[in-house]
């Protein structure tokens, strides 16, 4: 691993000696999260199962009005379009055993809005409160009770993909103090009405998705890390064979992986494919790399590889230069020198001379 | 799982003892085996209004899994009154609750008094943010941090007006988290 984690968080770390490699290198090796808070905090209980289906249906006696339904129903698909992992996936299902309620009964808090619990791996419940209901601080009102939603709604959709959020096993997303950062996550520590920003989020937020690939990984290893992220990695290279006679080719081959880190749960050591990974090389005894080519992929996920014919002696290392796009950090190989000889020259080089033969 | 179901709609001390019952016979959830095993007691919403002026001797309760609530935070001024603040968004043992920026309930304070949140049911705390609106503001947009950090819970009160004080609390061992309101009149 190139980097070194410093700060208080480790998926949040500063990592100096990626930045001082991008300095001496002018290479681009930053993430695209830097400037937000880490992802949401995660529940207690545990995660459901990869890809686990949870069928719910609307609990007898308590079924939300249709308008409510159909939000609902939105939430739930909002959050198996949005997950960005392999996290649990919600279906209506008529004899489905996790129950959503609306109305008089919902055993929220005292000032909940909507509520749920999760019991790891069996299922879950979830209510949303009446519309009209009177709390100490106002009046329930849904915007999809609504022709036209007035100011001071509540998105019912948007609530019930905060609430589907809880199940997954999401906790609320730690704000900046001035909330400048509502938009990074829709499971939120207060929920907010029309018209103000984020009252109708649909998706789930950057940083809620950040968890969600912690708890549950990436749906294929050429998926995007969320830019709420901040995680490593590291980049081995190969070459086979190292020793070669002159005009004979060597292949080098770079496998790149989400860094080894406890912290990291199911991304650790994950392969990482279809990124842009560049050869370079240079002459032993010299310290300027030049760039060489992009290595396509290899056979295995998350390698990289490209044939070489070098001339003379060569170290080559491989580079991978992180996007803006998402929140993995870029690295570079150690070094492998590939010798190069002739028959003649060679008997000082075993691995040469057995070629000669 | 109807887990606040009792608390509505019956007088107060019936609701305790229908949530010391029930929650005395309930299967561990779980998450048990990562949280205390302390006995249980009612939450203190049960019997009172959410909101109110307390004497400083808080009932006793115990922080448990099985318990359907967090436990209420108090907010006191130098030598003044415990204020319980209103729950907002929760999350707690195997369950949570949302809701939006609450008003907060109301304590009177003088300018740069020294304000302690404490937290009932010997419930420890693991980490502490506080913001602040002008009050009546909704949705909390713009606040003002007032400060942050591990136990205990205090910071200065801000300066003269009313304010919406928000305190969101981290407890430790992973029992949930909780939002805590203050209407603040700074004199």
């Amino acid at each position: 691993m190139t980097t070194l984690a410093r700060s208080r968080h480790p998926l949040r770390a500063i990592h100096w000696q990626a930045i001082g490699l991008v300095a001496l290198l002018g290479l681009s090796l930053m993430p695209g999260g830097v400037a937000a808070h880490g992802p949401d905090p995660s529940l207690s209980g545990g995660p459901f199962g990869q890809n686990q289906v949870l069928r719910y249906r609307w609990r007898v006696g308590a079924e939300p009005t249709s308008a409510i339904k159909t939000a609902i129903r939105a939430g739930a698909d909002a959050a198996n379009a949005t997950r960005a992992s392999k996290a649990a996936t919600f279906t209506y299902d008529a004899a489905g055993a996790n129950l959503i309620g609306y109305g008089i009964g919902a055993t929220c808090g005292v000032n909940g809005l909507a509520c749920f619990t999760r019991t790891v791996p069996n299922g879950f419940t979830m209510w949303l409160r009446e519309q009209g209901h009177v709390f100490d601080w106002g009046t329930m009102k849904w915007c999809q009770a609504y022709s036209v939603a007035p100011n001071g709604c509540y998105d019912a959709e948007t609530i019930a993909l905060d609430e589907f959020g809880h199940v997954e096993g999401l906790n609320h997303h730690v704000n900046f103090a001035d909330d400048s950062d509502y938009g990074d996550a829709n499971v939120q520590t207060y929920s907010r009405t029309k018209p103000a920003t984020g009252w109708n989020a649909h998706v789930f937020g950057r940083c809620d998705i950040a968890t969600l690939q912690l708890l549950y990984d990436v749906q294929t290893w050429t998926a995007k890390y969320s830019t709420c992220l901040n995680l490593s990695t590291t980049l081995a290279i190969s070459a086979s064979p190292t020793g070669i006679l002159s005009g004979a080719s060597t292949t080098l081959t770079a496998t790149l992986k989400v860094a080894s880190d406890a912290s990291y749960n199911r991304l650790a050591s994950n392969p990482v494919a279809g990124r842009t990974v560049t050869l370079q090389r240079r002459t032993p005894g010299t310290t300027a790399w030049v760039a060489v080519a992009t290595m396509p992929a290899g056979s295995t996920s998350g390698t990289y590889m490209l044939t070489q014919r070098p001339t003379s002696d060569t170290d080559y290392r491989a580079v991978f230069g992180a996007s803006s796009t998402e929140g993995i950090n870029g690295s570079a190989s150690p070094a492998v020198r590939v010798y190069v000889s002739t028959c003649g020259a060679a008997a000082a080089k075993p691995s040469i001379q057995v070629q000669c033969l | 799982m109807n887990r606040w179901s009792t608390r509505h709609g019956a007088p107060a001390i019936l609701s305790v003892v229908l949530l010391a019952g029930a929650c005395a016979s309930a299967p561990p959830s779980a998450t048990t085996s990562t949280l205390p095993t302390t006995t249980f007691a009612p939450p203190p919403s049960a019997a009172g209004p959410s909101v109110g002026v307390v004497p400083s001797a808080a009932p006793t309760e115990s922080p448990s899994p099985a318990s359907t609530e967090p436990p209420r935070a108090s907010l006191v001024a130098e030598g003044g009154d415990l204020v319980i603040g209103q729950l907002g968004t929760f999350t707690w043992g195997d369950g949570g609750s949302d809701s939006p920026w609450l008003p907060g309930a109301p304590i009177k304070v003088g300018s740069g008094e020294t304000l302690t949140v404490s937290i009932g049911g010997g419930v420890d705390v693991e980490s502490w943010t506080a913001a602040r609106v002008p009050g009546g503001t909704t949705n909390g947009a713009g606040a003002v941090a007032m400060g942050s950090g591990a136990a205990p819970i205090t910071f200065a009160a801000p300066g003269p007006g009313a304010w919406s004080i928000h305190v969101t609390v981290q407890f430790a061992g992973v029992l949930g988290s909780a939002s805590y309101y203050w209407l603040v009149t700074v004199g």
